[in-house]
């Protein structure tokens, strides 16, 4: 592995100078700080360096070997571009490894790359490949392996490939394939992309988990049958909905050992427990795993009573309790008003809405999808004010306050809760509301297209990422039947400004729009929660639920 | 008695015929295949994206051939690019489509292959009908000697004490369903709320290795369920043949009282109740399903509800068929056992 040069002033992009500078002013936090730095290429010893800072380090008193049991859902594995499910990653990641890593703190690191550079404006990535990174049938990993890998991406018409929505700036839209001369091998060790407009997301969209690096030779559709990686595992077994098991691959030189990126553990079990937390506090007071998924609701509390460890982490997933403006009902378009949106908006107290659908584990929101947690947000925007009454005056000036909104919601915990607290909330403002909850098999089969429904979203490393999958207009997630051209020429320049602090100008007035359309009641940010007995180190929740088992191991 | 089982059999594959047609119509609704295919490919896919998906793998094909070629009657789907076969029904992963037999349907001995566990149904049921006839296996072990006993001894002498107590121990455990019963058992015994650890609250290590530790509660909770309901059918039994000639007869000769129950009225008392334990059978097989996800044991009543929650078209017809046939041979083994208990039915 390369070292940085300690010496920072050179090979250091401007950019990141100037952050630093800012942080250092206490105009940015270190989280913000260190999103945007590593995204521009700098290594995160060197981000710390630049502001005077150490890593907060992991414990280091991990033992070599042992095996952890999480209780998981398992998932029938299918080519990792057309993964939907970050579950499936937690297996796969064993083997197929990532080319940079994004972590809870914001920062982006370099896995399958040592470093990579932007210019100024975006358009251009350098990607510098890690040297002596070898798959696990011996041959050494190259430069054309990743231009490789990124030709798969960019396929667009390939069935349920989500990556091609995260390297559109190399989609050339007549093709739909990768743009000539925009994946260039310069020599075994480097890649450079020349993008056909600029793009900031290009490197948080390849740290997501569906962007599993594979080898030519590998068929997509059997990953189980061959097996062909770089990372330190091999699956062992795979019975879907049962146990997934994951044995180190002692017949591999993996490269983070001499690294010292860890997979300590020699056996890793993923046990399904179906979809009830109950069923996993039985696992967990059985004594049959060591870890949880992920946590969710009241059993949080009840996990801490049983004496295991939490692992807390505020992120950009959300809930949205959106009308659509599109749809019909009974021959009109509701929603169509923006009254009635605002009206909505204005009879909901998100903080309400966090305490009863999410049990008050999360921050309050502003409606407009975009928060804290993201680089570039305009902490000045404010949401529409809390106000019932005026809510209800809104609906009779649009002749609507007797109209009965039809809410939907898929059923299962904290979406159904927070759903029915939004109809509590509405009805106690004198608005009329129907409550339908439907079973997660067929909720999504038209999961856009409900009048008024909710809808969970992940996080997202940039706030612009989010509105791009799903309020930009004529895109498929865009369930809010939502379209305005003032908006999306905003986002089309935000997208293009790499620097976060001349793109939160952009992004308030973005933040206003969505808030004054009344587009979305999205009333707040989700913490996640992982549990684990004591004596597990480094399992910690990931903001982005990303599968880094490398960093699991048990206590020495 | 060879032709009468023959018929059986005859009946068991028209039923079998009849039933998987219903379940397949039912599958290839137009709202369950768009389910299957945002299972299988993208749960946010457009509608466009369905429609190719579902039509490149022969899912919009006339109802009357997709049951033909499920049946092995017709080929199978494949699809063509260019000449060659770029896709077929019959390739299973690893096989080219181009090598893949033209028919592989149940007369071929192909039961298909599950869109959710990506694997061979004939397989799947295989390994989840193994576990739950282990699960069976305890259950009937526990269920059917406990029931005969508390049915037999209050049915000695009706009215008694004993006879009261136990009836009132039967009604109660019949009338709590599993999903009561099942839950109060892992609060009070497996929970750290009540602090009884005594068993496990969970079964999903005793698919590898029963213990008494993890396969108690689920035992006892579908055991308990039936054992009341042949437990009072015993009780009729028992207390109707108490009262027959014979036994009036018996008793005025002086015959200790253990010995008219065991030599007497025993044998005669349990023609009834062997008729309701072989009706337990297929009903076992719907009654684990609640038990079996209550307690994460991935056994035959699990695999159902996966299958039908995803619209898992072949492996629902599979477990269609397992039903159907485990129905009919347990009443065939029932009319069969009748025949032998009962000599009034072998002389004539």
């Amino acid at each position: 592995m390369t070292k940085h040069d300690p010496n920072l002033a050179e090979g250091i992009h401007p950019g990141a100078v100037m952050f630093a500078d800012e942080h250092k002013r206490g105009l940015m936090d270190r989280r913000e700080f260190l999103t945007r730095a590593t995204a521009l290429g700098v290594s995160i010893p060197a981000a710390y360096a630049m502001i005077g800072a150490t890593p907060a380090k992991a414990d280091a008193h991990m033992q070599q070997g042992g095996t952890v049991r999480m209780q998981m859902e398992v998932r029938a594995l299918k080519d990792p571009r057309t993964f939907d499910w970050t579950q499936m990653s937690y297996v796969a990641a064993g083997w197929l490894e990532y080319l940079v890593e994004y972590n809870s703190d914001g920062s982006f690191r370099g896995m399958l790359l040592d470093s990579w550079e932007t210019n100024d404006d975006a358009t251009v990535y350098t990607l510098k490949v890690r040297p002596g990174v070898t798959w696990n049938n011996g041959d050494p990993f190259t430069a054309e392996h990743v231009a490789f890998n990124f030709a798969r991406w960019a396929e667009a018409d390939a069935e349920g490939n989500s990556m091609a929505a995260r390297v559109t700036s190399i989609v050339d839209p007549e093709t739909n394939m990768a743009a000539e001369g925009a994946i260039e091998v310069v020599d075994d060790l480097t890649v450079r992309l020349n993008l056909l407009q600029p793009d900031i997301t290009l490197i948080p969209g390849i740290a997501d988990y569906p962007a599993h690096v594979i080898h030519p030779d590998q068929d997509p559709t059997d990953l189980l049958g061959q097996q062909l990686g770089t990372g330190p595992y091999l699956s062992e077994s795979h019975e879907v909905g049962v146990k997934s098991v994951l044995v180190r691959n002692t017949d591999h030189d993996w490269w983070g050992y001499d690294a010292g990126w860890g997979a300590a553990l020699d056996r890793i079990e993923y046990v399904d427990y179906g979809t009830d937390p109950s069923a996993w506090l039985a696992a967990a007071e059985s004594e049959e795993v060591d870890a949880i998924y992920e946590n969710v609701g009241e059993y949080v509390d009840i996990f801490d009573s049983i004496g295991w460890a939490k692992s807390e982490v505020v992120t950009g997933s959300t809930i949205v309790i959106r009308p659509n403006q599109q749809t019909e009902v009974n021959g009109m378009r509701p929603y169509e008003d923006k009254r009635v949106r605002q009206a909505l908006v204005m009879a909901c107290d998100n903080s309400v809405l966090l305490e009863l659908g999410y049990a008050g584990q999360g921050v309050d929101a502003i409606n407009c999808h975009v928060g804290p947690v993201h680089p570039e947000f305009d902490d000045t925007a404010e949401r529409l004010p809390y106000d019932p009454a005026r809510a209800l005056e809104l609906l009779q000036e649009a002749g609507m306050a007797d109209f009965e909104h039809e809410l939907f919601s898929i059923d299962d915990d904290w979406r159904r809760n927070t759903t029915d607290a939004v109809a509590a909330q509405l009805r106690d403002a004198g608005i009329p509301v129907k409550r339908t909850i439907l079973p997660g098999s067929t909720f999504w089969n038209d999961w856009t297209k409900y009048p008024f429904s909710s809808t969970n979203w992940n996080h997202r490393p940039l706030g612009t990422q989010v509105l791009g999958l799903a309020y930009k207009s004529g895109v498929a997630w865009n369930e809010f039947g939502w379209s305005n051209a003032e908006f999306d020429a905003l986002l089309a320049e935000a997208n293009a400004i790499a620097d976060a602090d001349t793109r939160r100008e952009v992004m308030g007035k973005i933040e206003r729009i969505v808030i004054e359309e009344g587009v979305t009641i999205q009333p707040y940010w989700r913490s996640l929660f992982r549990h684990y007995r004591e004596g597990v180190v480094g399992i910690d929740m990931h903001i982005a639920y990303l599968p880094q088992m490398y960093k699991w191991g048990l206590a020495a | 008695m060879g032709l009468f089982i023959l018929r059986r059999v005859g009946v068991m594959l028209l039923t079998a015929l009849c039933l998987t047609f219903i379940v397949f119509l039912l599958t290839n609704l137009e709202p369950n295949l768009e389910k299957l295919a945002k299972n299988q490919a993208n749960n946010r896919m457009s509608d466009e994206q369905v429609v190719t998906w579902l039509d490149s793998r022969g899912y919009l094909d006339p109802m009357p051939i997709k049951y033909a070629r499920w049946l092995g009657l017709a080929p199978a789907f494949t699809r063509e690019e260019g000449g060659e076969v770029v896709f077929s029904r019959c390739a299973t992963p690893g096989v080219d489509p181009a090598d893949a037999p033209s028919f592989c349907g149940v007369l071929q001995g192909s039961w298909g292959f599950s869109t959710v566990f990506k694997a061979d149904v004939l397989a799947i049921l295989a390994e989840r009908g193994w576990q739950t006839a282990k699960l069976m296996f305890f259950v009937m072990l526990v269920m059917v000697p406990g029931a005969l006993i508390l049915g037999v001894l209050a049915g000695m002498k009706e009215g008694s004490k004993l006879d009261r107590s136990l009836s009132t121990v039967s009604i109660a455990t019949t009338a709590t369903p599993e999903y009561v019963s099942g839950v109060i058992f892992i609060a009070v015994f497996a929970s750290s709320a009540v602090g009884l650890r005594w068993f496990k609250g969970t079964a999903t290590s005793a698919m590898e290795n029963i213990t008494f530790e993890n396969f108690t509660l689920p035992v006892l909770t579908i055991a308990l369920y039936g054992m009341g309901y042949i437990a009072r059918m015993t009780r009729a039994s028992m207390t109707e043949v108490m009262t027959a000639q014979y036994i009036r007869t018996a008793r005025l000769k002086g015959v200790a009282f253990k010995t008219i129950v065991l030599r007497h009225a025993l044998r005669n008392a349990l023609i009834a109740p062997f008729t309701v334990i072989m009706l337990q059978f297929p009903w076992l097989l719907n009654g684990v399903v609640i038990v079996e996800t209550l307690f994460n044991y991935k056994g035959f009543g699990w695999t159902l509800v996966q299958a039908a929650g995803n619209n898992d078209i072949d492996l629902l017809l599979g477990v269609s068929i397992i039903s159907v046939v485990v129905v009919l041979v347990t009443q065939l083994i029932s009319d069969i056992g009748y025949v032998f208990l009962n000599p009034r039915i072998r002389m004539a």
